[in-house]
């Protein structure tokens, strides 16, 4: 019995270590996304390699680039990817999720795989000429390539980030995001006028509408009663005010009755009814800036621009 | 009465007809469009890696002088896949293999001149040199990746053209069927550059 259960725990320990080998081997497919969840975090670090402080760097500035031009980065550092071949990991990934923005084809993919000891700088159509094949080179050379050799995967990483960012600031052409955001903000806030307007719009109409049909007068087939006096009876039982109105006619003094029920369970009043809705309205416009939001990548597409190569 | 209700039914039967075969042309020819497109695409990043090449010949020239059959052989396939050009209008299945052969030839060509770079580690070590490989090397994935996207519009547009319906409009408009590229005998990927 204790042989089984023995043999039973190597097992499981077999199962185990089997299962983590295989989860440090990443596809395009099976490769942890953050930004996807918070559109603070472009670093995808699911092995722990970078220190946190450098993802949070690099987070930092990438997130600059997107805001001032528009450049949507993915940056992954794994220990290995499936087929080793770093261009066609980085091209499927930018394939699969449509990396940068549609307009101006502004996506990043920098990827280093310490396993298998490559590295590539993957740029959308729209940065060809921002980052052409051989400046990605040069920057791979100089800024990532003497870390790399030490094993510092962290300076290489910031450098690599820091030097892109230059050729980036560098070019007016890429329109950034933060503009982007505001057109988008102002179309939802003028929908969200619209919508107040409409509604203040129907609901003055209402108000309108009941005066109107009251003031009709059976008669003379004017609209010229008013009301004159008026008392309400409760019945507290059912919960219903009942409203006793008199209205006379201002063009022949007809004289008529309206007698209508109002339920108390449901609000009182149009007053109350118009400030609840205002406030649930500012209500919904106040919440709206609490939280972190999931980024959404922007169907760039890549022709497959730029360099890489092994260490 | 019955003589003029069968009129009706054939004008409509012919207006139908019409409507189908103004949608079913338009169609065709928006994907046409697309397929020229994406050829114009795939000749943009050949006429790209043709003017790679004189800048990497002279480079490797002033390192490996001696080396001079390799380097000959690359502009002589160059010089040669330049006078093959296809014209969108005409993208007929052998015109685009002998595009496809001539410049076949080039990645051959190439494919042997960075094979005896290997032997000179001061030209390796050259930024300049180092720099025109990664644009050469980026040149071939756009390549790849321009003719994935050809043979892709390219299949959808022969699918249309050689399905029924379709097909008696098509040959009725002459649209014919495109060619599309194979993969290369021998050397499926590009030249792979090793550092």
């Amino acid at each position: 019995m204790k042989k089984l259960r023995i043999i039973l725990l190597l097992c499981a320990a077999h199962i185990c270590a089997v299962a983590s080998l295989f989860a440090a081997t990443y596809t395009p497919d099976n490769l942890p996304i953050p930004y996807l969840q918070d559109k603070t975090q472009y670093v995808s670090n699911p092995d722990g390699i970078l220190s946190l402080e450098t993802v949070d760097s690099l987070n930092l500035w990438l997130g600059q680039m997107e805001a001032s031009h528009g450049v949507q980065t993915v940056l992954a550092v794994v220990e290995r990817i499936k087929g080793g071949e770093a261009y066609d990991f980085c091209m499927e990934l930018g394939r699969k999720y449509g990396i940068g923005r549609k307009d101006q084809n502004s996506g990043l993919i920098i990827l280093l795989s310490t396993g298998d000891r490559t590295y590539y700088i993957l740029t959308g159509r729209g940065l060809e000429g921002t980052l052409p094949d051989a400046i990605c080179k040069r920057i791979e050379n100089n800024q990532m390539l003497p870390s790399l050799r030490e094993g510092d995967w962290d300076e290489a990483m910031l450098n690599t980030v820091r030097a892109i960012t230059k050729y980036v600031d560098g070019d007016d052409s890429l329109v950034g995001s933060s503009d982007f955001d505001d057109e988008d903000d102002t179309g939802a806030l003028i929908a969200f006028l619209i919508c107040m307007l409409l509604g203040l719009g129907l609901i003055g109409f209402g108000v309108w509408y009941d005066n109107y049909k009251k003031s009709y007068c059976p008669s003379c087939k004017q609209h010229k009663m008013k009301k004159v006096s008026g008392y309400t009876s409760t019945n507290r039982r059912l919960g219903i005010r009942t409203h006793h109105d008199t209205y006379k006619c201002s063009n022949c003094f007809f004289v008529k009755e309206i007698h209508w029920d109002e339920d108390l369970h449901s609000g009182s009043g149009g007053a109350a009814a118009g400030g609840a809705l205002g406030g649930s309205f500012f209500g919904r416009g106040g919440g709206g800036f609490g939280g972190s939001f999931g980024g959404s990548f922007g169907g760039g597409s890549f022709g497959g621009g730029g360099a890489g190569g092994h260490f | 009465m019955k003589k003029s209700s069968i009129y009706l039914i054939i004008a409509a039967v012919v207006v139908l007809l019409g409507f189908y075969g103004c949608n079913t042309y338009n169609g065709l020819v928006s994907q046409d469009e697309n397929v020229s497109r994406a050829w114009a695409d795939v000749e943009a990043q050949y006429q790209r890696r043709a003017d790679l090449i004189p800048n990497l010949v002279n480079t490797v020239k002033g390192y490996a002088a001696h080396e001079s059959e390799t380097l000959q052989a690359v502009v002589e396939a160059r010089t040669k896949a330049t006078q093959v050009t296809v014209d969108p209008t005409n993208l007929t299945p052998e015109k685009l293999a002998e595009y496809q052969a001539a410049q076949g030839e080039v990645s051959q060509a190439l494919g042997r001149l960075l094979a005896i770079t290997e032997n000179y580690p001061d030209l390796k070590a050259n930024q300049q040199f180092s720099e025109l490989q990664a644009q050469l090397e980026g040149t071939e994935n756009r390549i790849a990746e321009s003719r994935r996207l050809f043979n892709e519009a390219a299949q959808k547009y022969n699918v249309s053209v050689r399905s029924f319906p379709a097909n008696l409009f098509a040959n009725m408009f002459g649209f014919s069927v495109k060619g599309n590229f194979k993969a290369d005998a021998g050397s499926e990927k590009a030249p792979t550059v090793e550092f």
